[in-house]
């Protein structure tokens, strides 16, 4: 049974389609003809109590409008979604209570009030009781530091400083599933750091986190699955260890040879893996469930001197980049 | 319900507290929103020093009509100015927090904001509506006193329906500005003056397509007991109409709502 | 004189591209112009009032409409934002004269409102009959022309005084409060009370209205007609310059600002 349950979820927009200028948009006054376009296409999801999904797809891929979707903003077009046992888009308010939600793009505080006052109103809205609230802004203030942002207009705060009393503001009611989209967009390292640690701990308290995000920093730090969407449609879904081991099979590793030892010895000696580079500086890329690093370097010692070394862990982000520009088929 | 209130008066206040930052500007707004409502007072001044009355109507009467057609209007900058932002946030996706939180999006919408100038309207508009009442000839009885009370309050939401109603059109007319309720609050203006003043096409539309005739004119003709008056007994009917169509035109432009911005 | 041209062109077409923005605000003025019609013909179902009677007012109020339409582009609003949002630096790079661009640009409004001054003009013949023609052609239309100049100074003005307020909508509305009373837009300033009327008649704003309206009635000729037109012409240039002098200020409240 899962908490966040979406089944053949169908989003289509309709696309009225006009001509350039005064003249198309005269003549579709009369001739009305509008396109299709299916936004989300027959996705279905189902999340656990308690996990950590990162959605990735490249733009326009869907996300966003799943998301919406899940929130109760969109009515689908068909399929069914359910969340902690409720309709979002039939009842709005029961499902509000239970989420948080946060796009990365647009602040949810009211631009021209101080940020006290928009939690002030938030606090309303939610119904939390007095003591709740306080200790939840103490508890905020900790991880977020938002105490020193709370006399501040909302417009006058810096992006860091807005991004975090957003995310103040998402949680304020502590909700059970937290949707964040684009959670660290445009934010500088140390900001991000903060953001990611907070989602760490989140995770650690036992919310359900679902991530949408063009950085894959956030991805490996906060999620143990992925979904990967793109064109509406699901491409993989599973533990994001599966996805490495699926599809980030290479290991690379870089060696400073110091004896002088021609490349093409090195390459003749390992030649299960493949070795690339230029004069002294030699990059061997090899199936980690074939060898181990250890292996690998044992082997290369035996013909060579070897000064510096360092490993490249696969990244997920080749997986993600290979499956946007359509390099990889899942 | 009391909750809902209570978020309404809640984030209203907020905004008004933000406002009274800039002192200069809060008294600027307030004084310019008075100031029409003077001029418009001047106006009916200068031309009853003339003639002795308006289609009929005399200078008390007329001066009543205005009054209320003041203090109505400055109720929606007040307590309404939210709506105006509508077609805005649906133009920019902004909508989309309202939807997460667990408050009717109405209250969050129209609740957004406040226009100040509606003070000037109430305080300028309240005057004319004192003054008028104890220049006219009415019999008062607590029960004129009870109809006039709802009759006002009908009107008010009247008034109030339209605007969210013609603010709403924002789902199916696309564009950041919302041009239809710009459009028709200005036709509104025109109920400042009997509505014996203009042509029977006028006279016809205000009453049967878009009720202004019930905001002003049939409430007060009913009071000052006019030809015609009884027709302002149906000012709730009227009111309870304009509220279910206001209802029904938001909940299906919500569901047509698709984010846009993103 | 080039760039002042092109951004004439620029600010024509910029009302063409805003065309619906542009037509909704024609509606509205169409709706004060019959309200305004229908309460005078009220009025003066019975005979005239201080020596108007129905006809003479309805031109008093197509001329007025038209005064009050013409030059009233919403050119103040883009003059204002740029102001608050400190892009006035950049404009101030352009090898142009300031006042002198934003004059061009107001003029672009020109494009519609001429236009639209003259199909109103028709639909209140083709409705409540003929109105009289101008007493003297060629004395109205060079004071009506003298209006464009004339309320452009009051928007530059009116602007300029961002640079010391954040709330343009309350000044902006203050501005059209008055020039609507003192103008002779609101009532023919002679049934104004007298302490309104008698300063009225100085002041810059009745050039607005009360004098291309007096010409166009024949309520001014000869040595009246020049004393009028003298005088619109003076406030014309005292306001042109005034504007300078204050821009000049208002430019070193802006380097104290700091930008």
């Amino acid at each position: 049974m899962g908490l966040v349950k979406a089944q053949s979820l169908t989003k289509v927009f309709r696309r009225p389609q006009k001509g350039p200028g005064l003249r198309g948009s005269v003549k579709h006054l009369f001739q009305r003809r509008f396109k299709d376009v299916p936004a989300v296409n027959g996705i279905d999801v189902s999340i656990e109590a308690g996990e950590a999904v990162a959605y990735v797809g490249p733009n326009g891929a869907g996300k966003s409008t799943t998301i919406k979707l899940l929130c109760g903003i969109l009515v689908p077009t068909s399929g069914s979604v359910e969340v902690a046992g409720v309709t979002p888009h039939v009842d709005r308010i029961a499902n509000a209570r239970n989420i948080g939600v946060l796009f990365g793009q647009r602040s949810q505080l009211w631009w021209d009030l101080p940020v006290r006052e928009s939690l002030g109103l938030l606090r309303d809205m939610y119904d939390l009781p007095k003591g709740f609230y306080q200790q939840r802004i103490e508890r905020l203030d900790e991880v977020l530091g938002i105490g020193e942002l709370m006399p501040v207009l909302a417009r006058k705060l810096s992006l860091g400083q807005r991004m975090r009393a957003d995310l103040a503001a998402a949680l304020l009611h502590q909700p059970r599933i937290v949707y964040l989209d684009e959670p660290t967009i445009g934010l500088d390292i140390a900001v991000k750091d903060k953001v990611r640690k907070f989602l760490r701990e989140l995770r650690a308290d036992g919310t359900t986190l679902m991530l949408t995000t063009h950085d894959l920093g956030d991805i490996e730090d906060v999620c143990e699955r992925i979904i990967i969407i793109d064109e509406g449609r699901k491409i993989f879904d599973g533990p994001l260890a599966q996805m490495k081991d699926s599809f980030a099979r290479t290991r690379r590793m870089h060696l400073h040879i110091t004896d002088g030892t021609p490349m093409d010895v090195i390459a003749k000696h390992l030649s299960t893996a493949d070795v690339s580079g230029e004069g002294s500086e030699v990059t061997i890329a090899f199936d980690r469930f074939a060898h181990t690093a250890g292996q690998i370097i044992a082997a290369v010692l035996q013909v060579a001197e070897v000064g510096e070394f360092h490993l490249d862990e696969p990244a997920i982000e080749d997986v993600v980049r290979k499956v946007y520009a359509g390099e990889l088929l899942v | 319900m009391f909750r809902t209130m209570r978020i309404y008066r809640r984030s209203l206040g907020a905004h008004f507290r933000s406002l009274l930052e800039y002192e200069a500007d809060f008294w600027v707004l307030i004084v310019a929103g008075a100031m029409f409502n003077a001029l418009n007072l001047l106006f009916l001044s200068a031309v009853f020093a003339h003639v002795p009355a308006l289609n009929g109507w005399s200078y008390a009467e007329a001066v009543l009509l205005m009054g209320v057609w003041s203090v109505i209007g400055g109720l929606s900058p007040l307590f309404f100015e939210g709506v105006w932002r509508l077609s805005w946030m649906v133009n920019q996706g902004t909508l989309d927090y309202p939807l997460v939180r667990p408050a009717p999006v109405t209250v969050q919408v129209f609740s957004s904001g406040i226009g100040l100038h509606g003070v000037g309207d109430i305080v300028t508009g309240g005057a004319m509506l004192g003054w008028a009442l104890f220049h006219v000839d009415v019999d008062w009885t607590p029960l004129t006193v009870v109809i006039g009370l709802v009759l006002l309050a009908s009107a008010a939401t009247i008034h109030l329906s339209i605007i969210a109603i013609t603010n709403a059109a924002t789902f199916w007319i696309s564009g950041p500005h919302p041009f239809l309720a710009i459009a028709v609050h200005t036709f509104e203006d025109m109920i400042k003056y009997p509505l014996t003043i203009y042509g029977a096409g006028i006279r016809a539309v205000y009453t049967f397509v878009v009720p202004f005739a019930f905001v002003t004119f049939f409430p007060v003709s009913w009071l000052l007991d006019r030809s015609a008056g009884w027709v302002g007994l149906l000012g709730p009917l009227v009111a309870a109409y304009c509220v279910w169509l206001a209802r029904t035109v938001f909940r299906r432009g919500l569901r047509r709502y698709d984010s846009s911005g993103h | 004189m080039k760039p002042y041209l092109s951004m004439f062109l620029m600010s024509a077409r910029r009302t063409f591209a805003y065309r619906l923005s542009a037509l909704i605000g024609w509606l509205g003025g169409g709706a004060i112009l019959i309200s305004s019609l229908s309460v005078w013909h009220a009025l003066l179902g019975e005979g005239a009032i201080a020596g108007y009677d129905w006809p003479m007012m309805k031109a008093y109020l197509v001329v007025a409409w038209a005064a009050g339409s013409i030059g009233a582009s919403q050119g103040d609003w883009r003059m204002a934002d740029r102001i608050r949002e400190g892009h006035v630096a950049t404009d101030l790079t352009k090898p142009v004269d300031y006042q002198g661009s934003r004059f061009a640009e107001h003029a672009g409004g020109l494009a519609t409102e001429i236009p639209a001054i003259l199909i109103a003009a028709s639909a209140v013949i083709a409705f409540t009959g003929s109105i009289p023609g101008p007493a003297n052609v060629f004395l109205f239309l060079l004071s009506f022309a003298c209006v464009v100049p004339l309320k452009f100074c009051f928007t530059y003005l009116t602007a300029m005084l961002c640079f010391w307020t954040h709330n343009f909508m309350g000044i902006s509305w203050a501005k059209d409060a008055i020039i609507w009373l003192f103008s002779g837009g609101l009532i023919p300033l002679s049934m104004l009370p007298v302490w309104l009327s008698v300063p009225a008649s100085l002041l810059p704003f009745a050039g607005i209205t009360a004098t291309p309206a007096a010409l166009y009635l024949g309520q001014a000729t000869g040595a009246e007609a020049a004393r009028l037109l003298g005088l619109q012409v003076f406030w014309v240039l005292a306001l042109w310059f005034g504007a300078r002098l204050l821009w000049r200020g208002a430019l070193r409240a802006l380097t104290v600002h700091g930008g």
